[in-house]
């Protein structure tokens, strides 16, 4: 593909365009099994340079990947067409801060973590919690909706998203959503873009609920014989009317992993179930935590400990964050991918998902934990299996396509926060098949010659396995 | 553009961490407090970055160049990436073998070759022919290290300060510990170094007073070694300097050896208060004086540097203290130019000059 560097250059500065084989063969890949390396590396550092860009590239019908941390697990930012990708690390402001209309707006580039130690002395936080908070960047939350461990409560980001700046593919600046909580003034687009993977728009400034700090905390740990005792622990703790601010499944895989790797000494059992209240009154939080208590005995929890300590939280919290990296010390020769890496299905299913995904494991010859933020219906997974032999290659791509479909046949969705990509394009494109011309057709609209982040979503290749080259070396 | 069919590469250094490399997931958690890529915000630069580089390397898709020597070079083994990493990837015995593979490909600085030249040469990274023999027949052996031996003033100072603490220090004709030649990717010449070194220093215990070179007889010589801070705590009198310092944690001691209370307990001991800084112990900041970038990479450097003095001028103290030889270079320096271009002072001073001044 034939791009003017020395356009994007005169656009971004000497400095913010790289070319070079070691930075194309660094920003082909992302947190997925995928490589595909692009044109060029650009960093805008502001709302013009992005929109100069996205003139240049569409009228020469150039791809451009919208790229953060590249943390993502899916294969979003993986140029699967070459072209250009925007890091935008350099739009990193945080332009303001509104306590009294609870709300901040913010750069793509400003990192989660940082934005919630800047809000922290003016006694709010922006609610999305996900694993990877240090590091991922505002930007590459909107893309995927981004949650974490207190979706239970706070939801994902788009409800916490009040409205954007997007620069769209013609280069267009366009405001999106109000200043406000409620908004019932036509098409709710912000929250259209928000998931939409940098396949719309490129966000370049995005305004955000933030809510108060929570005064008092406390968290507990039940330990379950059967995933389906956990199960039920995490269905009836919803539907009782407590409000935790976290309820987390960790199944057996994941906790031998955090405990090899983190020396947490988890108990060895089938399940366990971390939860948390949080909230402004301490007898209200010690109410609620004493109901999930009793309400995990009932369903034959054992070994359940409460604390409001501190650093005993933080031990806890810090293990099941790293969980998810953590799975690559399971066993000698494993190590992890991110395959069919989340999915959400209704609560009452939570249990026998996670049996099947072991079922479906076992049957496949590979290695599969179950957790996540199951108060919220959401189940990670992910393979673990020796990534340079072909076999097992062909069993995780079974795997996937498996889990999927039981997911779908219990009425669940094929993601409920890292997005789908193109890792996990067939089975979403199966999943949404009567809405897919929908789909098409907005994208269409809003970027008819396809150069926004082309073939993820609805347009992603129908073999995630062949679409790019592996980021591993396989043999026969 | 697709990405070509994949070919392996020699790859004789960095082979033994193919599985490592599989192991990472490119979560890129590596990111959270990397120096590097915190100034330069290129994800070629930061640790990241330089493991799928080094991937490339070892698989062939990737061949030596000035450019990637360029990237890979440009860390400070500040190890905060080590701490980060949930998976635990050995990322800078990774880094430090894709060096390997980079010299030995031809790509080796000059700056870097004359480092090891003057340590194959002259025992010492400065080349010092002429080196004045601070030997002494003690019980406890005492590796000075390159940064010591070339400041005999600050070695003077640790010798009064054991001698006033009834400690007999043994002290030989040594050289270069070598962790230069196998940090910059002279892994041959580190390999024929250590028995030169072991000739010249025949000790399995030992205290040291360089936290770098603590580390390195541990890590690479197999020396049961301490800092000299762990020995002196010991036996250190109480004193009542009355000072108020905010206290730099080398990455050495705070990741690499673990050594965070020490240095708090001797300042308490001496009646110094320390007001902490925002990024403190195992979460200390590098000074950017590590890795080589010191003499190859001065304005990253610097620019790190700089962002830890102004870490420091937060407290709102002005002294800064620190118990590494290049921290205390590195920051001074920084110090100096935030002092004359902004007007900001702070003192910076090293953990000897105040138990000196404390046992005086």
């Amino acid at each position: 593909m034939k791009i003017d560097i020395p356009k994007l250059k005169k656009i971004v500065g000497e400095d913010n365009v790289r070319d070079n084989i070691a930075d194309l063969y660094v920003y082909a890949s992302d947190a997925s099994v995928h490589s595909s390396l692009p044109d060029v590396v650009v960093r805008p550092s502001s709302t013009k340079e992005v929109q100069e860009i996205m003139r240049y590239a569409n009228k020469n019908r150039i791809p451009v990947v919208a790229r953060g941390a590249g943390s993502g697990m899916s294969g979003q930012t993986v140029p699967l067409n070459g072209g250009i990708i925007l890091d935008i690390k350099l739009m990193d402001k945080i332009i303001e801060i509104s306590p009294q209309d609870v709300l901040c707006k913010v750069e793509p580039g400003v990192i989660n973590d940082e934005l919630n130690s800047i809000l922290e002395p003016h006694g709010f936080f922006f609610p999305p919690t996900p694993s990877s908070g240090r590091i991922c960047t505002i930007g590459g939350m909107i893309g995927t909706n981004a949650s974490g461990n207190r979706s239970v409560k706070y939801g994902a980001t788009r409800d916490a998203i009040l409205g954007m700046k997007v620069v769209l593919a013609n280069g267009d600046l366009v405001t999106l959503g109000s200043n406000t909580k409620v908004d019932s003034s036509g098409y709710q687009l912000a929250r259209l873009i928000v998931g939409s993977e940098g396949t719309l728009g490129i966000v370049v400034e995005a305004t955000l609920k933030i809510v108060p700090l929570p005064k008092y905390r406390a968290m507990g740990v039940a330990n379950f014989a059967t995933l389906e005792d956990a199960g039920k622990m995490i269905s009836e703790t919803i539907a009782s009317g407590v409000t935790p601010s976290m309820l987390e499944l960790m199944d057996k895989v994941a906790i031998t992993a955090v405990n090899n790797a983190q020396n947490l000494g988890l108990p060895d059992v089938a399940a366990i179930v971390i939860f948390e209240c949080n909230g402004m009154v301490k007898e209200a939080v010690d109410y609620e935590i004493n109901q999930i208590k009793e309400i995990s005995k009932k369903n034959h929890g054992t070994g359940v400990k409460i604390t409001d300590d501190p650093d005993e939280m933080t031990r806890i919290y810090n293990g099941r964050k790293k969980l998810f990296p953590s799975l690559s010390k399971y066993g000698e020769g494993l190590y992890t991918t991110a395959l069919a890496d989340d999915m959400a299905v209704p609560m009452s299913k939570i249990a026998d998902t996670v049996q099947k995904i072991h079922e479906i494991a076992k049957k496949n010859n590979v290695v599969m934990s179950a957790y996540g933020h199951c108060g919220a219906g959401l189940i990670h997974t992910k393979i673990l299996m020796n990534t340079t032999k072909k076999a097992q290659w062909q069993g995780a791509k079974r795997a996937v396509k498996e889990v999927y479909d039981y997911v779908h046949s219990i009425g669940g969705t094929t993601s409920g926060e890292h997005g789908i990509g193109f890792s996990k394009g067939p089975s979403f494109k199966e999943e949404k098949k009567d809405s897919l011309e929908m789909m098409k057709a907005i994208k269409k609209a809003i970027d008819p010659n396809n150069i926004l982040n082309p073939n993820k979503l609805m347009d992603s290749p129908d073999d995630w396995l062949t679409a790019t080259p592996l980021r591993y070396q396989v043999s026969a | 553009m697709a990405a070509k069919t994949k070919a392996k590469s020699t790859g004789k250094h960095l082979k033994q961490y193919e599985k490592e490399m599989n192991m990472c997931i490119r979560c890129a958690y590596c990111f959270e407090k990397c120096p590097v890529i915190k100034e330069i915000k290129w994800d070629t630069d930061g640790a990241r970055g330089k493991v799928i580089m080094s991937y490339g390397l070892l698989t062939g898709e990737l061949q030596p160049s000035q450019y990637i020597a360029d990237k890979v070079f440009r860390c400070t083994f500040c190890r905060d990436c080590l701490d980060r990493c949930p998976s635990k990837v050995s990322i800078l015995s990774i880094i430090a073998s894709a060096r390997a593979e980079i010299v030995d490909a031809g790509f080796a600085s000059d700056t870097h070759k004359h480092i090891i030249d003057n340590i194959k040469k002259t025992g010492n990274i400065y080349g010092d022919t002429e080196v004045i023999s601070q030997e002494k027949e003690g019980k406890t052996p005492l590796f000075l290290g390159c940064q010591y031996l070339g400041r005999p003033n600050k070695t003077k100072k640790y010798v009064k300060i054991l001698e006033k603490l009834d400690i007999k220090p043994t002290i030989v004709k040594e050289i270069c510990c070598g962790f230069p030649m196998e940090v910059l990717g002279f892994k041959e010449d580190y390999e024929k170094h250590k028995d030169n070194f072991k000739k010249h220093f025949p000790f399995k215990e030992a205290i040291a007073l360089c936290p770098t070179c603590t580390v390195f007889l541990n890590e690479g010589h197999e020396i049961k070694a301490k800092h000299v801070l762990q020995i002196i705590l010991e036996k250190l009198p109480k004193a009542d300097l009355n000072m108020k310092v905010t206290y730099h944690d080398p990455c050495d001691f705070s990741r690499g050896l673990k050594i965070i209370e020490e240095p708090r307990k001797i300042l308490e001991k001496l009646g110094v208060e320390i007001i902490e800084m925002k990024n403190n112990k195992e979460n200390s900041r590098c000074c950017g004086g590590g890795g080589g970038i010191l003499m190859t990479d001065q304005e990253l450097s610097n620019d790190i540097a700089k962002k830890r003095i102004h870490e420091a001028l937060e407290t709102g103290v002005d002294t800064l203290v620190t118990s590494c030889p290049t921290c205390e270079t590195t920051l001074k320096k920084a110090a100096q130019e935030i002092s004359e271009t902004e007007g900001k002072t702070i003192s910076v001073r090293s953990m000897e000059d105040i138990i000196w001044k404390g046992l005086k």
